[in-house]
C-alpha cells in the first residue's frame, strides 16, 4: 500500500483557486465514496479548509508506471469541473515518506499560515472522523492518521510552538494570566461590542472567566450579545457604576475621545479595595486615558502593546518550529519503516493463508474417498498438510523478507497479485 | 558532621543549578525533580543539625555558624511546605542560592565557641524551664525570618513583574515570573505566617525575661529591633486589611521590613546587649 497526497494550500495557490477546489461539507461524503471506490484509491481522507484542500489516499502499489497521483488529479478535476492545467500548476503530489512527512507537518500546524495555530489539528481530526463515518478509510489510513494526531500532540508538548498567543484576542488572555494567574473568579466587562472585543471575551470565558457584562451605546446590541455569551447587558450610562465589579475591561467603541478617565478608575479601585484591574483598549482612536497606566494596581494595554506581544510570540514560535521539524523528521522515518514492514507481513500472511486454504480444501474434498478416519489419522494428515504448506511457502517467504527494502519489484509483483485477488472478492 | 554538611551543600548546589535550568528553558515540563533534590538536601541537612546537637549536648544555635545553618534549614523547610501549593518556578531561583550561601557561611565563618554562653549555662542550672524555652523562642523567631525571606522574595518578584507590565517589556522576566496576584498572595500569606511566629517568639522572649529576673523588657538592642520589625509588619497588615493596601506598596514595605529583619539579626549583634549569640 502506498500513501499519496495531492493538494493545494495557501502556499501554492491563490484563494480563487482554493475556492474552486474546496469541497462543500455537504458533498464530502459523496466525494469520499467516489474516491474510495477501489478504482481510484483504496482509502481516502479529504481535508478541505479555507487554507488548503488535500486528498490523502492509500493506493495499491501500481504494477505499471502510472503515476498514482494522476488518478487523484483526474478525480479532483472531474469533481470540480476544473482544467487539468490549472490543478497541475498549483498542486503538489507527494508519495510515501514525503506524503507522511507532509501529513505530519500539516496536522502539527507547521504548514499553517500562522505556525502553531491549533485549529488545523482539529480540522484534520474532523476530516478523518467524517471519512470513518463514510467508510472510506481502512487499516492503513487509520494507522497513519492516528499517528499524525499523536505526533501533533508530541510536538505541542515537547516544543513551545503553541505555548504563546499570537492573535490579539489571545494575547489579552495571556496578559490577564500574568496579572490574575487564574481567570476563575474574574468578571469581564465589554465597553462597546466590537468583533475583536467579542472574540477576546469568548477566549477569556473559555479560559475560566466567570461573568461578563456588556455595555453598549445601542442597548439592544448589548442585550443580543449578552444572550449569546450568557452575560449581562448594562446600559451605557451605567458602565462607570459597574467598573468596581469587574477585573477586566475591554474597550472598543468608535468614540473619538476618552471614555474611561483616571478619576473613574480611582473611584472604582477605592470601592474594590485596590484589587487589581486590567484594562484593554482595542479602539483606535483610543478610548481609555493612557494616564491610567500610572495608577497602582491597574494595568492598561492598547492595541500596539497587544500587537508587539503577538509579534514577539510569533518569532518565538518560529524558533520552536525548528525543533518541531526535527521531531517530525524522526517520526516520519519511523512510520515509513513500520508501514513498509506491515506491507511485507500482509503479503506473507495472504500467501500463507492461500496455500493453507488450498491444502485443507483438498482434504475436505477427499473425505468421502478416505472413509472414516481415526483421531490419530486425522491429526497425522493435518500435520502432513501443514508440513507441505510450510516447505512449499518457505523459500518464497524468505525471498519476500529479503526483498523488503520498500522498492523491490519482487515484493511489488506479489503485492499486485494479492490486490487483484482482493479486488475479485 | 562535616561530611553531612558538605553533602547537603552539594545537593543544594544541584538544586540551584537545576532551578536555573528549569527557569531558563521555557518548554513546560513537569517539575517534579527539583522538590526531590531539595528534599534530599533537606534530609541530609537535618541529619547534620541533629548530629551536631548530639555532639554539643545542647540546642545547637549558639555561634554564627550554627545560626546560619539553622536559618538556611528553616528556609528550605518553609519552601518545601509552600512548593506543594505554588508552582512558582521562579521562587526556588531566588531562595536556593540564598540557602546555599547560608550553608556555605556556616562552614567558612570563623569557628567560635560551641559551648553555651556562661549566662545560659548558669540559668539552666537554676531554672530548668530555660532548657525548653530557649529552643522554642529561637526556633519561632528563626522560622519567622524564613517566612519573611519568602515575603521579601515575593515582593522583589512582584516589583519586577509589575515593572515589566507597566513598561510593556514583555521579555524574559515577564515570561518566567509568576503572575502578580500569585506574587502578592505568596508574599502576604508568608507575611501573616511570619508575623504570627514572630509574635509568639517575642511573647516567649518576654515570658522568659520575666521568669529570669521579673522584668519583661530590658531595652536590649535586639529587643528593640525586634519590636520595630514587629510594628512594621503589623503596620502592613493593618493597612492591607483596612485600606486595601496591596501590590506595589506592600511589596516595597515588605522589602523595607526585611531590611529591618536583617538589621535585627546582624546589627543588634554589633550593638551588644545580652542577645550575644545569633
Amino acid at each position: 500500500m502506498s500513501i499519496v497526497v495531492v493538494g493545494i494550500s495557501h502556499k501554492t495557490a491563490p484563494v480563487e483557486i482554493r475556492e474552486r477546489l474546496a469541497f462543500a461539507e455537504s458533498r464530502l461524503p459523496e466525494a469520499l465514496q467516489a474516491l474510495a471506490d477501489k478504482q481510484t484509491a483504496s482509502e481516502a481522507v479529504i481535508v478541505s479548509t479555507c487554507n488548503r484542500v488535500e486528498i490523502i489516499a492509500a493506493m495499491p502499489n501500481s504494477q505499471n508506471s502510472e503515476n498514482p497521483a494522476s488518478r487523484l488529479h483526474e478525480f479532483l478535476c472531474g469533481f470540480h469541473n476544473c482544467e487539468a492545467t490549472v490543478l497541475e500548476k498549483h498542486s503538489y503530489n507527494l508519495t510515501d515518506a514525503a506524503a507522511i512527512h507532509h501529513i505530519f507537518r500539516v496536522t502539527s500546524s507547521l504548514d499553517s499560515m500562522v505556525v502553531g495555530e491549533p485549529q488545523i489539528t482539529g480540522q484534520v481530526k474532523e476530516a478523518f472522523q467524517l471519512a470513518q463515518q463514510t467508510g472510506s478509510v481502512g487499516h492503513t489510513l487509520t494507522r497513519l492518521m492516528n499517528r499524525a494526531f499523536a505526533v501533533a500532540k508530541r510536538v505541542r508538548n515537547e516544543t513551545g510552538i503553541g505555548s504563546s498567543a499570537v492573535s490579539i484576542s489571545y494575547v489579552a488572555v495571556e496578559l490577564a494570566r500574568k496579572v490574575f494567574e487564574d481567570l476563575n473568579g474574574t468578571t469581564v466587562m465589554l465597553v462597546g461590542a466590537g468583533e475583536m472585543a467579542e472574540l477576546a471575551a469568548k477566549h477569556l470565558l473559555n479560559c475560566g472567566a466567570n461573568n461578563i457584562l456588556i455595555a453598549n451605546r445601542t442597548y439592544e446590541n448589548a442585550v443580543k450579545l449578552a444572550e449569546e455569551l450568557n452575560g449581562e447587558a448594562v446600559r451605557f450610562e451605567d458602565f462607570e457604576r459597574r467598573l468596581a465589579d469587574v477585573e477586566i475591561v475591554i474597550c472598543s467603541t468608535g468614540s473619538p475621545n476618552y471614555l474611561i478617565l483616571p478619576a473613574q478608575i480611582k473611584r472604582a479601585l477605592a470601592s474594590r479595595h485596590n484589587r487589581p484591574m486590567m484594562l484593554v483598549d482595542i479602539s483606535v482612536p483610543r478610548n481609555i486615558d493612557p494616564a491610567i497606566n500610572d495608577l497602582d494596581n491597574v494595568f492598561l494595554f492598547d492595541v500596539d502593546d497587544l500587537e508587539s506581544i503577538a509579534a514577539a510570540n510569533l518569532a518565538e514560535r518560529q524558533r520552536e518550529a525548528v525543533r518541531a521539524e526535527a521531531i517530525i523528521a524522526e517520526e516520519t522515518e519511523r512510520f515509513a519503516a513500520v508501514l513498509a514492514e506491515g506491507d511485507v507481513n500482509a503479503v506473507i500472511g495472504a500467501f500463507r493463508q492461500q496455500a493453507e486454504s488450498v491444502a485443507f480444501a483438498e482434504l475436505e474434498r477427499s473425505r468421502k474417498r478416505l472413509g472414516d478416519l481415526t483421531e490419530d489419522q486425522e491429526a497425522a494428515l493435518r500435520v502432513m498438510l501443514n508440513a507441505i504448506v510450510n516447505k512449499f511457502t518457505q523459500p518464497v517467504i524468505k525471498q519476500l523478507r529479503e526483498s523488503d527494502d520498500g522498492h523491490s519489484s519482487y515484493l511489488a509483483a506479489w503485492r499486485g497479485f494479492y490486490h487483484r485477488h482482493e479486488d475479485k472478492e | 558532621m562535616a561530611i553531612l554538611l558538605v553533602s547537603a551543600l552539594t545537593l543544594y548546589l544541584g538544586g540551584v543549578l537545576y532551578s536555573f535550568y528549569v527557569f531558563a528553558t521555557k518548554a513546560r515540563r513537569p517539575d517534579k525533580e527539583l522538590p526531590m533534590i531539595v528534599l534530599l538536601g533537606f534530609v541530609v541537612h537535618t541529619a547534620a543539625i541533629l548530629v551536631n546537637w548530639y555532639q554539643v549536648g545542647h540546642f545547637p544555635i549558639v555561634n554564627p555558624r550554627e545560626v546560619s545553618a539553622f536559618i538556611g534549614w528553616a528556609i528550605v523547610a518553609y519552601f518545601l511546605l509552600i512548593s506543594r501549593r505554588y508552582q512558582a518556578r521562579a521562587l526556588p531561583v531566588f531562595l536556593l542560592p540564598l540557602v546555599y550561601l547560608l550553608l556555605l557561611a556556616s562552614m567558612v565563618l570563623p569557628e567560635t565557641s560551641r559551648e553555651l554562653p556562661l549566662l545560659l549555662q548558669g540559668e539552666i542550672t537554676t531554672n530548668p524551664l530555660t532548657k525548653i524555652i530557649f529552643p522554642v523562642h529561637v526556633t519561632l523567631v528563626i522560622f519567622s525570618y524564613a517566612a519573611f525571606v519568602v515575603t521579601f522574595v515575593s515582593g522583589v518578584m512582584y516589583l519586577i513583574q509589575e515593572h515589566e507590565l507597566k513598561a510593556k517589556h514583555f521579555g524574559a522576566a515577564f515570561q518566567r515570573l509568576p503572575a502578580l496576584n500569585t506574587c502578592d498572595e505568596i508574599g502576604y500569606r508568608s507575611l501573616t505566617i511570619g508575623f504570627v511566629l514572630l509574635t509568639l517568639g517575642v511573647v516567649t522572649g518576654i515570658f522568659w525575661n520575666n521568669q529570669r529576673d521579673g522584668r519583661y523588657w530590658h531595652n536590649d538592642p535586639k529587643e528593640v529591633m525586634a519590636l520595630v520589625t514587629w510594628l512594621v509588619y503589623l503596620f502592613i497588615m493593618h493597612y492591607r486589611l483596612t485600606a486595601g493596601w496591596r501590590g506595589r506598596r506592600v511589596a516595597w514595605l515588605s522589602i523595607a521590613g526585611f531590611v529591618i529583619v536583617i538589621l535585627t539579626w546582624l546589627g543588634a549583634r554589633a550593638l551588644g546587649g545580652y542577645h550575644v549569640f545569633g
